[in-house]
């Protein structure tokens, strides 16, 4: 795959709207065939790469290309090869759920009836309402089916499900699955990890405009923690000392920990020596990929200084320490 | 609604326990209402006020002798004056205060209606279409408990602008009793409206919908009235089939009527009791008049840019185009009236109209004042491109390969191409309005009136042309400065000849260029610097919109 040019390539990107920073110096590169996990918080600059790959947004600095060409200048060709859902569906209010999904697809040129129909069946969806008395749900079903129904290369979804069941998730997933195997890319951003985590070759996280890892995902296990829950004969607190664990705990035999990803073999071998009794150990879920990202971002800067509530930070905190970065940024 | 917790004896006596369950959190409510307002409502209150109080002393600035308010106060007790203002009672022996209740206080109880529709619709419909009436009732509040507060909310505001007018008009010396009467037509005609429209909030299933609903019953108030007043001096039976016809009946300062005020105050309870019940027979976020479902597939006429600005635009078009029509067949069918009034007034007066024929004199100056709407809808249909902008569906529709151009390019040639049907329609209206009502050579003025509609093309696409530029360069200030245009060229129309305008500012009424076809003959060179101003302004715009960004944050 490396051999093929990029479908979409960024290079040191940098978008700012006004004293805020949405994008810094982001550089992101996706292969043919691959989908893409884009993971973020909100206010990240998700959405804005997004517009910026559509042409809808210009970049003050950097280079943007897509399928090789500049989207601002070529975006009616290139919209061409490629479908977008939007990550705030709104729509036509006076429009049927069905009229819209053509209008997208006739824009396009030709377009599969058959393959149109289908999608509207495997979602659910009942093309003849008009779409003011859709669901936020029902309004992202319309964008999908529209996207996922035209025959295009690339694919441009920016958190597609959010709104949508558990059944249609599962219905998402099959049908990216399908296009992947028939070799379409996809860049897909998300909060839904388990999604990323299900349907991604390759992750990038973005943090603050900047991408902060990338990689597959063993890469970015790699990179990261693993938890170990272990019952030994002997006490295991011995392992608190070394450099590589951290967040021991200790309850009679059971000790649980995490250890950088790449020192797993020493630490299993120290602990054979203390007769494992029962072990289980987690592969870093992508949550702790993120919390990971936004803790240290919330201990190093002392958000949370003595309270201890790093750990526990919640998600708003880390957005919310995330947006306080952007705007200090600026200042400086 | 917690009556299956009410105990045995609760149940005995259901009436008082579920009366005070329905409208429990009204006070709440009402607290958080006026906090969401407080800057809007405060607006209106205030804008009511000078409007009281500029009309209640700019008539002795405009007038400043008796033989000017003679002159003055002839004009509106001819057929004209009457159909644009009111009844015109007392215009006979003029004085001020009689002159600004004939002449002015229609447009304070006309803002007052405004204010009480865009206020209950804001507060009822509005936040259930944005689910937000939802969470709401989700709290401990009852069934009536929104519709009650935001009724409270309006009437009080409308209380509070009425004192703040019969201040206005005691503030000029005007009599108290008929200043009061005043004050009291406005809150009459702000229950009438809140009244209708806690109807017509339970009858749509959009928040536009139940403001067009409450909205053309104002505009056929004041279109029927128009017919009644212009008839007859103090208004013919048409004037009584109007509540704002009643408000105008009560002839302050001349009459001093208060009786017609009850036709107000009863309707409007008859409307508000009617919401209430009507409310009762629905779900929340379901209206009475059932959405239909619609296509499942598109007409092949869709999938084009120009398909879907043609259905974005549709609608509004669609509702000004119907207005407009209707306005023009009526204007146009008054000109047997204006022309027996004319043969009635001394020649002095017949003079004020351009030209030495009155009855095309009227007529000129009525295709100004539509054309004056027409580009009012031609803004309004520019704001809400400004709204696909903003709402994020023109993102929307330009990741599909449809260039910024394209994109705007097709929704103004829906826009410009719908202007000049409506404008021909008008012309028509106007037209076979007169030639229908004429009682000899009615066919002659057909095709002059049906040109004097479609000459008005020029000043009406120059103001498209104007704020397409500004869509394109600063898209934040077209559509206001666009209203700005039409509220100006409005006042200008109608009030110019009676203001002492200097020409500079004169010179910027877009509407005031165009010589006033068919009593003055056709000029070329206001067509041409208009239609000039109009494609530059096109080409600015398309220039523009094609170097910036798609709603920048």
């Amino acid at each position: 795959m490396s051999e093929s040019p990029p479908v979409i390539r960024t290079q040191d990107l940098v978008k700012e709207f006004g004293p805020v920073r949405a994008l810094d110096h982001l550089s992101l590169s996706i292969a043919p065939g691959e989908v893409h996990g884009y993971l973020g918080p909100n206010g990240a600059g998700k959405s804005v790469t997004m517009r910026i790959l559509l042409g809808l947004l210009r970049p003050d600095s950097g280079s943007v290309e897509v399928f090789g060409r500049d989207p601002w200048r070529d975006a009616v060709s290139l919209h061409e090869r490629l479908a977008y859902v939007p990550g705030d569906v709104e729509l036509w209010p006076n429009l049927t759920g069905g009229e819209v999904i053509d209008l997208f697809l006739r824009l396009r040129g030709p377009y599969d009836k058959v393959r149109r129909d289908e999608l509207v069946e495997r979602f659910g969806l009942d093309p003849r309402k008009k779409t003011r008395t859709y669901s936020k749900g029902n309004r992202q079903k319309v964008a999908l089916i529209a996207a996922l129904a035209a025959d295009v290369d690339l694919l441009l979804l920016d958190e597609p499900t959010a709104g949508l069941d558990p059944l249609m998730e599962a219905v998402f997933q099959e049908v990216v699955k399908e296009l992947k195997d028939q070799g379409r890319s996809v860049l897909l951003s998300s909060h839904i990890l388990a999604q990323v985590e299900a349907l991604s070759d390759r992750i990038s996280i973005i943090r603050a405009g900047h991408i902060v890892e990338s990689g597959t995902l063993s890469e970015l296990r790699h990179m990261t923690r693993t938890t170990i829950e272990v019952e030994t004969d002997r006490s295991a607190e011995s392992v608190a000392g070394l450099s590589f664990v951290h967040d021991v705990h200790t309850e009679a035999e059971r000790t649980v920990f995490e250890v950088d990803g790449d020192h797993v073999g020493e630490v299993m071998s120290l602990l054979a020596d203390l007769g494992i009794r029962s072990i289980v150990a987690h592969p870093p879920t992508l949550e702790q990929l993120l919390m990971r990202h936004y803790g240290d971002d919330l201990s190093q800067r002392g958000v949370s200084s003595g309270t201890g509530a790093a750990t526990s930070g919640t998600r708003a905190d880390a957005d919310a320490s995330v947006r306080a970065t952007t705007r200090t940024k600026k200042v400086s | 609604m917690s009556a299956p917790a009410l105990s045995s004896e609760a149940r005995r006596a259901p009436s008082t326990a579920s009366e005070q369950a329905t409208f429990a959190g009204t006070g709440t409510l009402l607290g958080f209402m006026l906090r969401r307002d407080r800057i809007r409502t405060t607006a209106w209150v205030l804008g009511i006020t000078l409007a009281g109080f500029y009309f209640a002393h700019a008539v002795s600035v405009v007038a400043e002798t008796e033989e000017d308010l003679v002159s003055l106060a002839s004009l509106y007790a001819d057929p004209v004056g009457r159909m644009m203002v009111g009844p015109g009672f007392g215009m006979d022996a003029p004085t001020y205060e009689r002159f600004y209740a004939s002449g002015y206080a229609l447009f304070i109880y006309v803002l007052i209606a405004l204010f009480s529709i865009f206020t209950v619709v804001r507060h009822s419909r509005a936040e259930e279409q944005a689910g937000r009436a939802e969470l709401v009732r989700a709290n401990v509040v009852g069934r009536h408990a929104t519709l009650t507060a935001a009724l409270i909310l309006t009437l009080t505001a409308n209380a509070l602008a009425a004192g703040l007018v019969l201040v206005a008009g005691v503030s000029a010396d005007y009599d108290a009793a008929g200043s009061t009467l005043v004050a009291a037509s406005g809150l009459a005609v702000g229950l009438f409206f809140a009244g209708a429209t806690a109807v017509t909030a339970q009858l749509s299933e959009s928040s536009r919908g139940a403001s067009a609903l409450a909205g053309g019953l104002l505009a056929v108030a004041y279109l029927v009235r128009m017919g009644g007043d212009a008839a007859e001096v103090g208004g013919s039976g048409l004037s009584w089939a109007s509540p704002l016809g009643w408000s105008q009946q009560t002839a302050p300062f001349v009459l001093d009527r208060w009786w017609p005020l009850l036709l107000l105050i009863g309707s409007g309870a008859v409307f508000i009791a009617a919401g209430y019940w009507l409310s009762t027979k629905r779900d929340i976020d379901a209206s009475l008049l059932p959405g239909r479902l619609g296509r499942a597939e598109a007409k092949p006429s869709l999938g084009t840019p120009a398909g879907m600005a043609f259905r974005t635009l549709k609608g509004g078009l669609r509702g000004w185009g119907i207005a407009l029509l209707l306005a023009g067949l009526m204007f146009g069918s008054y000109a047997q009236t204006i022309l027996d009034a004319a043969d009635s007034l001394p020649p002095e007066i017949s003079q004020i109209f351009a030209g030495e024929d009155m009855m095309l004199g009227y007529l000129a100056y009525m295709a100004v004042f539509m054309a004056v709407f027409i580009a009012a809808a031609g803004v309004s249909g520019l704001g809400q491109l400004r709204g696909e902008e903003t709402k994020g569906r023109a993102e929307y529709g330009m990741s599909a390969p449809v260039s910024r151009l394209r994109w705007l390019g097709s929704h103004l040639l829906v826009l410009v191409v719908s202007l000049l049907l409506i404008l021909c329609l008008v012309g028509l209206g106007m037209g076979v309005g007169a030639a229908a009502t004429l009682e000899q050579d009615g066919g002659q003025y057909f095709g002059q009136l049906f040109l004097a509609g479609a000459l008005q093309a020029p000043a009406v696409l120059a103001v498209i042309g104007i704020v397409t530029a500004l869509f394109g360069w600063l898209p934040r200030a077209a559509t206001a400065v666009g209203w700005v245009i039409i509220g100006f060229g409005g006042v200008m129309t109608a009030f110019g000849g009676l203001l002492d305008i200097p020409d500079a500012l004169a010179e910027l009424n877009v509407f005031g260029h165009l010589a006033e076809y068919p009593v003055q003959d056709i000029e070329w060179t206001p067509i041409l610097w208009l239609s000039l101003i109009c494609m530059a302004g096109i080409v600015l715009g398309l220039i523009g919109f094609h170097r910036r960004e798609i709603n920048r944050v």
